[in-house]
């Protein structure tokens, strides 16, 4: 039996293992992961949490043509004490609040910059102490209560939802979020992947998916 | 013959395997580039932080660390362990003193303290990985002073502080300063715990390996240029050591010793 190397966005760290648990996952931001690729790191798939990331892998040779295959939505969070007492998105402004963002290209943080200027609510990013690598740290600097608030994925929040508070982000400031997947080119199980491939936009990993709080493809 | 040849044979293995990493990172870096970064805002921003904070961690280590290191060179019972103790974090692995460093300092930590994501968040952490190595060379500096010397001293009727600044420090002092500049050294490279308790903010707390790491996502070339910078940094540090000829003896106390 053929173990595919998966290199997927840190966001998928729970459901990938829930849709299939044989296969060997690297998570981590999808820009670290395009930069390990670029650097000729043996993955056989990328799934990525944006769309642009894989697209240019795709003209660079690296991978073959991305498909999108799930959609989520950006949420604010706070530790269940909230510290700050933070109830809206421009209470993250509030002097000394200690924001927790990922950095400009990681997807994550790309979106997180989206909502703020959607929301015309950028004066909120003179508060970030820390520009995180992917958005599980993010996520982890919040719940452990060290973060006063973060921006992270509504799927991410559903994972620890014991430790935070989510503030939701109303639908017309939300980004378009959209994951793409593709297979490796320089994959050595490339009937393998593309299989994967397939099973992932298949009906049993989308209801997957879809009860981990991801939204359907339109 | 053949065992010279296997023993030399595998010796250059060795020697290469540790010079070329270093080396690949010039090659890579033509000189007129690594010295057009050093105008890349994201690269003077670390080297600045990087800086003061490698700064006011060393003056702390050696406030509080040559202290440690006097009541850690004499002999009481226990005293190994507590040795063994301090040295502790030398061998930790970086995102175990990073979460230490919040279970200790975290605003739920023990302490109660709101150091994290903060300059001083960098500082605690860098002296903590790389206290130990200067509390670790003064220890053995200040037990090779010849205790006969010091006895002289207060003999000849000085007291114990001016004993220790005229006497114990001046014969110290080569152990010290190498056991400094090793911590400086590693201090300047300190990655994991600084990534985890004080987070990466540029011009506050992203020093020059955290910048490494985030430019190696964004632009390749200017990882490279930071790591040529870092590596320069390191060289020089060691070089100071090397060339200082009265620690040649130096260095055979801490073999024997360590």
């Amino acid at each position: 039996m053929i173990l595919l190397t998966i290199f997927a966005a840190a966001s998928l760290t729970n459901v990938l293992p829930a849709i299939d648990r044989h296969e060997h996952y690297s998570f981590a931001g999808s820009n670290a992961l395009a930069a390990q690729l670029q650097q000729g790191a043996p993955a056989d798939v990328f799934a990525s949490a944006n769309t642009s990331i894989p697209v240019q892998l795709f003209h660079q040779g690296l991978v073959e043509k991305p498909v999108v295959f799930t959609r989520n939505e950006l949420t604010l969070i706070v530790p269940k004490s909230n510290p700050a007492r933070i109830h809206s998105v421009a209470d993250v402004a509030n002097p000394g609040v200690k924001l927790v963002v990922a950095a400009t290209g990681v997807p994550v943080g790309d979106y997180t910059r989206t909502v703020l200027h959607n929301m015309k609510q950028d004066a909120v990013l003179q508060n970030v102490v820390s520009n995180e690598s992917d958005v599980r740290e993010v996520l982890a600097k919040v719940a452990l209560g060290e973060a006063d608030a973060g921006f992270v994925y509504v799927t991410d929040a559903r994972s620890v939802a014991g430790k935070v508070k989510t503030i939701g982000i109303r639908w017309s400031a939300q980004p378009r979020v959209s994951y793409a997947v593709a297979v490796a080119t320089g994959s050595k199980h490339k009937a393998a992947a593309r299989a994967w491939v397939k099973k992932l936009l298949g009906k049993a990993a989308q209801a997957k998916l879809r009860a981990a709080g991801f939204l359907p493809v339109r | 013959m053949i065992r010279r040849a296997v023993v030399f044979g595998l010796a250059s293995v060795g020697i290469g395997f540790f010079v070329l990493p270093v080396v690949a990172i010039f090659a890579r870096v033509p000189p007129a580039r690594l010295f057009a970064q050093l105008d890349n805002p994201a690269v003077t921003d670390a080297l600045r932080v990087s800086v003061e904070t490698s700064a006011i961690a060393q003056t702390l280590i050696l406030l509080v660390g040559t202290p440690t290191a006097v009541v850690l060179a004499r002999r009481f019972r226990g005293r190994d362990l507590l040795v063994a103790l301090v040295e502790l974090p030398l061998v930790l692995p970086p995102a175990v003193a990073g979460l230490g460093l919040f279970a200790a300092f975290g605003r739920f930590g023990l302490l109660h303290t709101t150091i994290p994501f903060t300059k001083l968040a960098v500082v605690l952490a860098v002296a903590l990985v790389s206290g130990p190595l200067y509390v670790r060379g003064a220890i053995a500096a200040f037990e090779a002073v010849d205790g006969n010397i010091v006895a002289a001293s207060r003999t000849l009727g000085a007291g114990p502080t001016r004993t220790f600044f005229r006497v114990v420090i001046p014969l110290a002092r080569a152990g010290l300063a190498a056991g400094a500049a090793l911590a400086l050294a590693r201090g300047l490279g300190e990655f994991g715990a600084t990534i985890m308790f004080a987070g990466s903010l540029r011009g506050v707390t992203e020093t020059l390996p955290l910048a490494v790491y985030s430019e190696f996502n964004v632009d390749f070339d200017t990882a490279l240029a930071i790591s040529a910078l870092l590596v320069a940094l390191s060289a020089a540090l060691l070089v100071a050591l090397k060339w200082r000829p009265s620690l040649s003896t130096l260095r055979f106390r801490f073999a024997a010793s360590s």
